[in-house]
């Protein structure tokens, strides 16, 4: 069956599952190794989650994007996925336009690449008007500047599947498999919350909240019944390139499960999957990123709360809603439901909404980072905050695949082994 | 008043449990629901010292203005100091020597 994905264009589905098909088609090509970063994107773009493109992208689409946040055919776009490659590697290769070459991973073929273009773009242009500064700390701008001196653009085409290990298997799914997934559950109306955290009780009343506000005018007396819920959250975890002291991808997805299976949520109402994507702490264009990737999945809506894919302090708390605001609908058919804060009121005795509770003063905010110093000090955080089960797979995931730690260490950098593989063909 | 970048020492059972038995649970806080927290000053050079020393850790300036990621053996440290001085004012001490 077709699918539609963002900007009402097909979903984008280019991979070859016969094996000896594929095996023919990529006899006789020149090969040429991917790096992690080139590799982890062409199986977003093969798989469709960045419908409507079908390639890393060419000049024209690089400009489009830089300056007006859309591809060249106008359809919305706010982050260039390109592919980099240095002159010597295009001397040692011998990459031509209008060649197919074979891109290899892990030693083994993993796409084909229809290069109709090398070009090359002003990284100081990317940087300014995608990250909003040039400064080389935005971990965003860090990676544009080490780009090599030229672009490939063209076509993929992924001829060998990739094999995601353990405990990540069960939580990748394609966007077709996604929208499968959505199906067999009846679910009419999905709510994307985006993560890159083990959650405390403050994301999981953002959820709550998110989940109500999508449901909306949609009937609830068949939500009585436990299996009849025709409204959903889906917590998708960003599960990429990592940086000292985030929280290991292993203890985020797993935590983000326990949540549902301690029965915080219903079984009927929640599910978790991952996405392959290297942050770039973009703020609001990766705020539209994360929502075109969502519609791929075939979401209807799309949780933002403060601060949503930022660092440091280059955006504003609520500049994403902002940018999101100025889109026309037609455009991103995603629709965003924008969420406050929710804190702990000792006054209530509850977690809270800070648009709510009256009492501003008593209120006590829940910060990342100091819920972070608590885990760390090994301290079992009250469940009013930090769910018990939570916190117990958190420190079964440190000891389990952390190397002792819930947070990525340069112990974990170096010997953690890679959320996927690429095998023999 | 001078200005402070306090590190927070979460209390489990067990530290406070000693810091009882040295008469100094009056120093606790509470935060985030009830959770009990030793709050230990620095100052701006106290700091910086901490974290040059301590390169993972750093200073939350956007949200808990404090000094946070510090590993769990650092702060068992500095809260043994605590309760064996019987006082917050430690970490001049605990620095002396680290370079």
């Amino acid at each position: 069956m077709r699918l539609i994905g963002h900007g009402g264009k097909p979903l984008v589905e280019r991979v070859i599952s016969d094996k000896a098909a594929a095996r023919k088609k990529i006899a006789g090509l020149k090969t040429m190794p991917a790096s992690r970063q080139m590799a982890t994107e062409a199986i977003g773009i093969a798989y469709g989650f960045f419908s409507p493109i079908e390639g890393f992208m060419g000049k024209a689409d690089v400009e489009a994007t830089c300056k007006k946040m859309e591809l060249a055919d106008g359809t919305v776009w706010s982050i260039p996925i390109v592919y980099d490659i240095s002159n010597k590697e295009i001397a040692d290769y011998g990459i031509k336009v209008g060649q197919s070459v074979l891109l290899t991973s892990d030693g083994h073929p993993l796409a084909i690449f229809d290069i109709d273009e090398i070009y090359t773009y002003n990284k100081e242009v990317i940087a300014q008007q995608v990250y909003g500064t040039k400064e080389e700390k935005h971990p965003g701008v860090a990676r544009t500047y080490a780009y090599k001196d030229k672009f490939l653009g063209g076509k993929i085409t992924l001829v060998n599947q990739p094999k995601v290990r353990e405990p990540f298997t069960p939580y990748f799914l394609t966007p077709r498999q996604h929208r499968a997934k959505f199906a067999e559950k009846n679910w009419q109306r999905i709510v994307a919350h985006q993560t890159r955290n083990v959650p405390h009780s403050g994301h999981e009343w953002l959820m709550k909240h998110a989940f109500i506000a999508a449901h909306g005018e949609m009937p609830v007396e068949q939500m009585e019944t436990m299996g009849k819920a025709i409204s959903g959250v889906l917590v998708n975890c960003i599960v990429g390139e990592k940086r000292a002291g985030d929280y290991i991808d292993e203890a985020i997805v797993l935590t983000q499960d326990e949540l549902r299976k301690a029965g915080y949520f219903r079984e009927d109402i929640h599910m978790v999957s991952m996405t392959f994507w290297d942050m770039r702490y973009a703020g609001p264009r990766e705020a539209v990123h994360h929502c075109i990737i969502r519609t791929n999945l075939g979401l209807t809506h799309h949780m933002f709360g403060r601060d949503h894919a930022g660092v440091g302090t280059y955006y504003h708390s609520y500049e994403a809603h902002h940018l999101l605001m100025s889109i026309p609908k037609e455009k991103l058919t995603i629709t965003p439901i924008y969420v406050l804060e929710w804190a702990y009121c000792p006054h209530c005795g509850e977690v809270t909404c800070i648009g709510l509770c009256g009492h501003w003063k008593e209120m006590q905010k829940f910060s990342g980072t100091k819920i972070r110093s608590i885990i760390m000090d090994e301290v079992k955080p009250t469940r009013l905050i930090f769910r018990p089960e939570v916190f117990d797979v958190t420190m079964h995931s440190a000891k389990k695949y952390g190397f002792g730690s819930p947070f990525v260490t340069k112990e974990y950098l170096a010997k953690a082994k890679p959320a996927f593989s690429v095998g023999p063909l | 008043m001078a200005e402070t970048y306090p590190i927070n020492i979460w209390i489990n059972e067990e530290r406070f449990k000693a810091l009882q038995d040295a008469g100094l649970a009056g120093l606790l806080k509470e935060e985030l629901a009830g959770m009990k927290v030793l709050i230990v000053p620095c100052n701006k050079v106290q700091r910086d010292k901490v974290l040059q020393v301590y390169p993972m850790a750093k200073y939350d300036k956007a949200t808990t203005k404090s000094i946070e990621l510090l590993p769990k053996a650092v702060k068992d440290k500095i809260y043994a100091m605590v309760v064996k001085r019987k006082t917050l004012n430690v970490m001049d001490e605990f620095l002396s020597g680290k370079r």
